[in-house]
């Protein structure tokens, strides 16, 4: 066979795979995680069994600590981020046969320990008619899950007579419900009619960012008179903040909560994604040797020597670029625990995998933090020891981390950062700006490796 | 196991025929191993961990490279069947033949421990079957498995040690290559 056929026959080769998997890149998707879960988890189990124990066994051992450990850390982190946005109905019914008028709400005591929202936003004060009842869907952001030390203050009067009504507040535990008879004809009702948790999944981003917004809109709009003379009256700040942070939000996380749910969908992924990585771990020295064994004699030594250069570097790559995330987010999520912003578990796990990104990344963490530092209460004193405490995560980081785990060869050019950060956020929203640094610096890696290794082989 | 007799019987023997061919190819491969200096002093159990990293038996056409000279060598071979020839390229421009290699004989053992290029070509005379032990899988195991490894390096630098005057006379011919090769040229009559 002369080399154009087999030239002709590989590209043809190449594409039917190719095509092929693009067909089922869906199914893909949990191999490729458990490659990768099975890649960080190799040297573990490698030093286990040095230690005597055999590969099965530390392969179920470890699979124990590391589901464990991610089940408990996804309860705990659910809870936490459900504790940090904790949304209530109170209704309150009229049951008389007045008109029942609630004047205000609010904070018995306006030092703020416990911001809260109101999702809906109510014109005071509110009428309730006869033996009708009004629900009111209040957000809040509880310090910890123990009752509020604060209390919701509630003042209503029907006909001539005013009342008010304390409501202490708690986190996701405890009752809200009470009645007080209001006058003779009747009373009111507060019901904890429904609590909607934050709900762990995704779309909790979402809820955050939106609490966020309307928050810096309202701030804004109180501010927005002293800017109306020299900008104009037509100059509204908290509906242009609304307009194009809602935009912002919709691009930055709508991929985002797509993609993950996507890969989260039902049971099949969490139940694929540890057996296949079982199985990587347990028999991937028969795998490699069996890829091995399908290529021609004349690239064998070859290919061996590229998969051996190519799995230190990315192995490196990918173990270096973990531990860094690890401690600038464990660093992160203290600071900010410590200055007292709020939100700080995802803001501080935020700014760890934003991490990833030279250049960038360091900024997200500040401008996120500084943006919710703000919206929560916090004046600019505190955004000063944000940006103060990011410092000093990244002086530790390029001082201690930066040289010691991430290799000199994958570093890339600005320019180049940027390009797969912006390709990466245009496919798959910030899930992609996070993997499309380390991703590249994987290609980089595995090519400079091939380029070198082909160049030293005479090749036939 | 199934009740009925006749599958029993069929089963049984199956069985068998599995577990005694298994037996069979295992002992085989042990046995080619401990003929080979470096793996000699290994007990069955360890030379058994040692087959499971061996790469192979790859096949091998007749008239084709297995390892060419001056590139980076990965591992050493192990001759299963076949017959090998190892030339080397002499300082006259012309291959010399060194060796021919026949079962439970090996080659490139050099590259398990050093990166250096190889110092001599090997080529298939017949159709070849053959077994491959690499660099990094003795490193692995020196790692691992610190008193198996050990035993291997044991042998390896006995082995190398014999060759050391062979080893510098190489390196000193690899230096040279390129003036040596427009020497033997010259000597023939193909170049002023």
């Amino acid at each position: 066979m002369n080399w154009q056929v087999k030239v002709a026959i590989g590209l043809v080769a190449g594409a039917v795979v190719g095509w092929f998997l693009y067909e089922i890149r869906g199914i893909l998707t949990p191999f490729v995680f458990a490659f990768v879960l099975a890649y960080i988890l190799y040297p573990i189990i490698d030093w286990m069994e040095r230690r005597g124990l055999g590969r099965v066994w530390s392969t179920l051992l470890v699979f124990s600590i590391v589901f464990a450990g991610l089940g408990l850390g996804a309860f705990k982190v659910g809870d936490k981020l459900t504790g940090e946005t904790v949304d209530r109905v109170f209704t309150i019914a009229n049951t008389g046969d007045k008109l029942l008028i609630i004047q205000e709400m609010a904070w018995e005591d306006d030092s703020r320990e416990q911001p809260f929202v109101l999702r809906e936003e109510h014109r005071w004060p509110l009428g309730i008619a006869p033996r009708e009842e009004l629900a009111i869907h209040l957000r809040f952001v509880p310090k910890d899950h123990a009752p509020a030390a604060n209390a919701l203050l509630i003042a209503y009067s029907q006909g001539k007579d005013e009342y008010s009504q304390r409501i202490s507040v708690h986190g996701n535990s405890g009752a809200v419900a009470g009645s007080q008879a209001v006058g003779k004809s009747g009373s009111v009702v507060f019901s904890r009619a429904d609590v909607v948790f934050g709900k762990a999944d995704p779309n909790v981003l979402v809820e955050i960012g939106d609490s966020i917004l309307t928050e810096t809109s309202a701030r804004a709009s109180s501010i927005e008179p002293m800017l109306q003379p020299y900008l104009g009256s037509d100059f509204r700040l908290a509906e242009l903040i609304r307009e194009h942070g809602e935009r912002l939000m919709k691009t930055m996380l709508g991929g985002t909560t797509m993609f993950i749910e996507g890969v989260i969908s039902g049971l099949t992924f969490a139940v694929i994604v540890p057996f296949v990585a079982f199985f990587f771990l347990k028999e991937g020295r028969r795998l490699t040797r069996c890829l091995i064994a399908l290529v021609p004699n004349a690239y064998f030594e070859l290919c061996l020597n590229l998969m051996h250069q190519a799995n230190k570097q990315i192995g490196n790559y990918i173990r270096g670029q973990l531990l860094a995330v690890l401690v600038v987010s464990v660093l992160s999520i203290s600071g900010l625990s410590i200055i007292g912003v709020y939100y700080a578990l995802p803001l501080g796990l935020l700014a760890g995998l934003a991490n990833v990104i030279p250049y960038l990344g360091p900024l997200i963490g500040i401008v996120c933090s500084s943006i919710v530092a703000l919206a929560t209460g916090g004046g600019l004193a505190m955004v000063a020891k944000v940006i103060i405490m990011f410092l000093i995560v990244q002086l530790i980081d390029n001082v201690l981390i930066q040289p010691t785990v991430v290799a000199k060869s994958v570093e890339l050019h600005p320019l180049v950062v940027l390009f797969v950060v912006m390709v990466g956020s245009q496919l798959m929203g910030i899930v992609g700006m996070l993997i499309a640094v380390p991703l590249t610096g994987i290609v980089k890696v595995s090519s400079q490796t091939i380029y070198e290794g082909v160049r030293q082989y005479r090749l036939r | 196991m199934p009740s009925n007799p006749l599958w029993r019987h069929v089963f049984r023997r199956l069985q068998e025929r599995v577990r005694s061919g298994r037996k069979e190819e295992e002992s085989s491969t042990c046995r080619l191993l401990k003929k080979v200096p470096i793996f000699q002093d290994l007990s069955g159990r360890e030379l058994h961990k040692i087959e499971e990293m061996l790469y192979g038996p790859r096949n091998w056409r007749a008239g084709e490279t297995i390892i060419n000279q001056g590139d980076p060598g990965m591992g050493m071979y192990i001759v299963v069947s076949g017959q090998v020839r190892i030339a080397q390229m002499g300082d006259d421009g012309f291959e010399k033949q060194l060796a021919t290699l026949t079962r439970g004989n090996f080659f490139g053992a050099q590259a398990l421990v050093d990166e250096l290029p190889r110092s001599a070509s090997a080529y298939a005379l017949q159709p070849c079957r053959l077994l491959v032990f690499c660099r990094p899988d003795l490193l692995e195991l020196l790692e691992n498995n610190t008193s198996l490894a050990l035993k291997m390096v044991e042998g390896l630098a006995q082995m190398i040690s014999t060759d050391v005057p062979e080893l510098i006379k190489k390196f000193s011919v690899q230096l040279h290559t390129p003036e040596r090769l427009l020497k033997g040229a010259r000597r023939a009559g193909n170049i002023q």
